[in-house]
């Protein structure tokens, strides 16, 4: 790791050879969308040294489909958010966009008000019936995730752990805590049961990601900051971070230093590990607990864009299928088309459906138990374009200890 | 996790082959890819060499040539599987390793293989009284007079129109052929409507470029059952429809039997017992994962994937496993300053060699990896890009190293 992985180092090795364009999900949906070699590495570079904005910048949806496409290593969707957060430095940002890059900030401010979950989940369902969301500038069509009504931050201190000695820093991300703590309780229950207390550490900031793609840079950067210089305390007294969620994984493990190329970002990203990944390095040491209920579940895997770009395999699939003889079958139907809160916009809602309709169909054939996925808008956007609700991974792991 | 049986390095048409001949076999294979691999730069046509009878010419190629490595028969068995292939995702290909195809340019030219998308196969444009060249509205490079022009060099006793269809493309950004046949798949009327006013007959032939879709056949059937013209593809600049095509058949193949692929998996180096390899190593951001595989194909291509580098003068090599990496000597042999004269560029012969089943030697001949076969363009001794063989080298190297 070096200034080599830095986006902006990574512009020229662009041969402008379309392997991007062939495999960008948002070209294939809309024609406006000028797509990601021209927006990224070409005007990109055209872009840091002059004022220019490119003016279909805003259908990239960050998943990163071209940066899997390049046979160059160009951060191909991250140059696109150096020019986002361009634009925006002149360009004032909507209400809609300021909602959807700080969920976190929001959830405060519902745990701040006596029974506020309950008070803001039937806001948003009046809010949906009212068409005030669509006014908003957010889809209408959509349910937003509705607040659970107790944050896992909250839950996780009546969590009796019976771990022995080894502790993790589970880093919970914004969905988790706000929206699934059963996912949190899930992860809990199976690092006990491999021999892990798990510690939450209320200093920890959003990972950042919703604030990168709409453009908050600067918020962004101090998020980083924050978190990195948290992770490296974690670091010292070696202790892993570990997090269920893939969106909030890549970024810090590699979207910081690809941003913001300090060498401390990556310093911490040493320190970071994805859940599966985290339990297949267990397997691996032969320190995996594998006293499991056998289920023989079978399970349609959606594999996250955003897990996907991690180079780690599919370490929940081989874990599933190993050890609960389940029979792991992957989607291979693409991005599901939300990407963090792309779909949440308005203006967006349609190419979103559409970039996910391959997945939903594939969905709806119901020839499985369960449908699983790692990322919670991945979630989100199966049970809006499907009507089934999957579940992470790691709640099939769990249930499987007794 | 659990040791696949096969491991296949590189996303490449090599690369998918390999995986698809293994997977067919029965065994559990995961195939590594970094970058989506070249086949949607590609045409998918598939040449075998640049001779009228390609099996007759292998016969004939000197023995450090790959072919003779991979054997005849093994070509033909590769070909056979290749077109199997196709045929699933109901993408037909024509042809055959004794004879060549013509196919139309994007120019206008002829350009001959040994297989051919059926909706590129040209074999029948000699008997046509009339030839329309059709180009589409806001579609970028695609020049039907320069085309009608230029075939009009090679069948000069033949009529020629062009037209101009307007299939309601514009709005958004430049329409590449990419473009076209993603709104043609599912619209395919417009075209069909548009078409059937040139009132082409049995004997003429409408050429357009490559537009009937992204997957298999189906866009293609629904036009040519309402025309009475032989209706032909060319070949275009990337994306290119008809390769991108041949990519999607093969990972359809590749998932419905079952073969994980792992993208964005640079491998930096083999796990190594003695002369097996046991498994490869994965780098990312931050650490490394180990695959671990009976057997393991590199597929990874040559200078122009990242397969074989080359930092000094004289010094290439393969950066996986460090495998010796064969090249001309000498300076003044390595290139060929008249680019396009018919003279080889001594740098292309630059490759690993094997032995028979197609594991790396080094100079004496002796064996490096027992468990270890080499595919592709990372192959030495040949230069592919001159001789016309760089997609038959692919699929016979990939079907015998999936084989041996």
């Amino acid at each position: 790791m070096s200034d080599k992985t830095q986006a902006i180092f990574t512009g020229d090795r662009c041969l402008s050879c379309t392997s991007c364009m062939a495999n960008c999900p948002v070209m294939a949906a809309i024609k406006d969308y000028r797509g990601p070699k021209l927006v990224g590495p070409a005007h990109g570079r055209m872009h840091f040294s002059q004022e220019d904005i490119e003016a279909t910048l805003e259908f990239c949806s960050n998943c990163k489909s071209c940066d899997r496409a390049c046979p160059s290593g160009v951060a191909v969707s991250t140059l696109n958010m150096l020019q986002r957060a361009e634009y925006y430095k002149t360009h004032p940002h909507t209400q809609a966009e300021d909602m959807l890059a700080h969920g976190e900030k929001m959830g405060h401010m519902v745990r701040m008000m006596p029974f506020g979950a309950t008070f803001a989940n039937l806001g948003m369902e009046f809010g949906k019936a009212l068409n005030i969301f669509s006014k908003l500038g957010l889809a209408g069509e959509r349910d937003m995730p509705a607040y659970a009504m107790t944050p896992f931050k909250d839950l996780y201190s009546r969590i009796k752990q019976t771990a022995g000695g080894k502790k993790i820093v589970l880093f919970t991300g914004c969905y988790i805590n706000d929206n699934e703590p059963q996912v949190g309780e899930a992860f809990v229950k199976v690092m006990n049961a491999n021999g892990y207390e798990v510690l939450i550490d209320k200093g920890f900031n959003c990972c950042g990601s919703p604030l990168v793609v709409t453009g908050y840079l600067d918020e962004a950067r101090q998020h980083a900051d924050n978190n990195a210089a948290r992770i490296l305390e974690w670091k010292k007294k070696g202790i892993p971070v570990v997090t269920p969620c893939t969106s909030c994984s890549l970024m810090l493990k590699e979207e910081y230093h690809e941003l913001f190329g300090e060498h401390k970002f990556h310093e911490a990203a040493e320190n970071v590990y994805d859940a599966f990944e985290f339990l297949e390095i267990l397997q691996e040491r032969g320190e995996f607990n594998d006293n499991v209920k056998s289920s023989g579940e079978k399970l349609l895997y959606h594999v996250p864009c955003h897990l996907k770009c991690q180079s780690i395999g599919l370490p929940a699939a081989n874990i599933l299928e190993d050890y609960l003889g389940a029979k792991v079958q992957t989607a291979d139907a693409g991005c599901c088309g939300i990407s963090g809160n792309y779909g949440f916009r308005k203006d967006k809602y349609d190419v979103s459906m559409k970039i996910g309709a391959k997945l939903f169909e594939r969905v709806k054939r119901k020839d499985f138990d369960k449908v699983i996925s790692d990322c919670g808008t991945c979630r989100m956007q199966i049970h809006h374009g499907s009507g089934i609700k999957p579940c992470h991974p790691i709640e099939i792991l769990a249930a499987a200890y007794t | 996790m659990k040791p696949f049986d096969v491991i296949v390095i590189g996303g490449g048409l090599a690369g998918l082959m390999a995986a698809a001949v293994a997977a067919d076999n029965g065994q559990r294979v995961a195939l590594l890819t970094y970058g989506s691999g070249s086949l949607p730069l590609a045409s998918g046509a598939i040449d075998f060499l640049d001779a009228k009878a390609p099996d007759v010419a292998i016969k004939n190629l000197p023995a450090h040539h790959p072919y003779k490595k991979i054997g005849l028969k093994a070509c033909d068995a590769a070909a056979k599987f290749f077109c199997d292939v196709t045929a699933k995702a109901d993408l037909p290909y024509n042809g055959r390793l004794s004879a060549q195809i013509p196919i139309v340019t994007a120019v206008g030219t002829l350009k001959y293989s040994a297989l051919v998308p059926e909706s590129m196969d040209a074999s029948n444009l000699a008997d046509k009284k009339k030839i329309f060249v059709v180009e589409i509205k806001g579609l970028k490079d695609f020049y039907a007079a320069m085309i009608a022009d230029n075939l009009k060099k090679i069948f000069p006793d033949k009529t020629f129109a062009t037209a101009k269809l307007d299939l309601n493309l514009l709005g958004g950004r430049d329409i590449t052929c990419m473009d076209a046949a993603q709104i043609i798949s599912g619209n395919e009327q417009i075209l069909a409507d548009g078409l059937k006013t040139l009132d082409a007959g049995d004997d003429d032939a409408i050429i357009i470029p490559p537009i009937f879709g992204l997957e298999g056949n189906a866009s293609r059937a629904a036009i040519k059952s309402q025309l009475r013209a032989e209706i032909l593809e060319t070949t275009c600049l990337p994306p290119s429809p008809t390769g991108i095509r041949l990519q999607r058949a093969f990972i359809k193949f590749l998932q419905n039997a079952g073969v994980r692929i792992f993208e964005n998996s640079k491998v930096v180096r083999g796990v190594l017992d003695g002369k097996k390899v046991t498994g490869v190593v994965v780098e990312n951001s931050v650490r490394e994962k180990v695959f671990p595989a009976r057997k393991v194909i590199l597929a990874t291509g040559g200078f122009y994937s990242g397969g074989i580098t080359m930092r000094d003068f004289d010094q290439p090599r393969e950066p996986i496993f460090d495998l010796p990496v064969f090249f001309p000597t000498g300076a003044e042999n390595w290139s060929n300053e008249q680019l396009f004269s018919d003279e080889p560029q001594g740098f292309s012969m630059t490759g690993i060699f094997t032995d028979e089943n197609l594991r790396p030697i080094d100079e004496s001949g002796e064996i490096l990896f027992e468990n270890l076969h080499v595919v592709g363009a990372n192959l030495g001794g040949s230069d592919f890009i001159f001789e016309r063989s760089a997609g038959g080298v692919a699929i016979s190297s990939a079907y015998k190293g999936a084989t041996s």
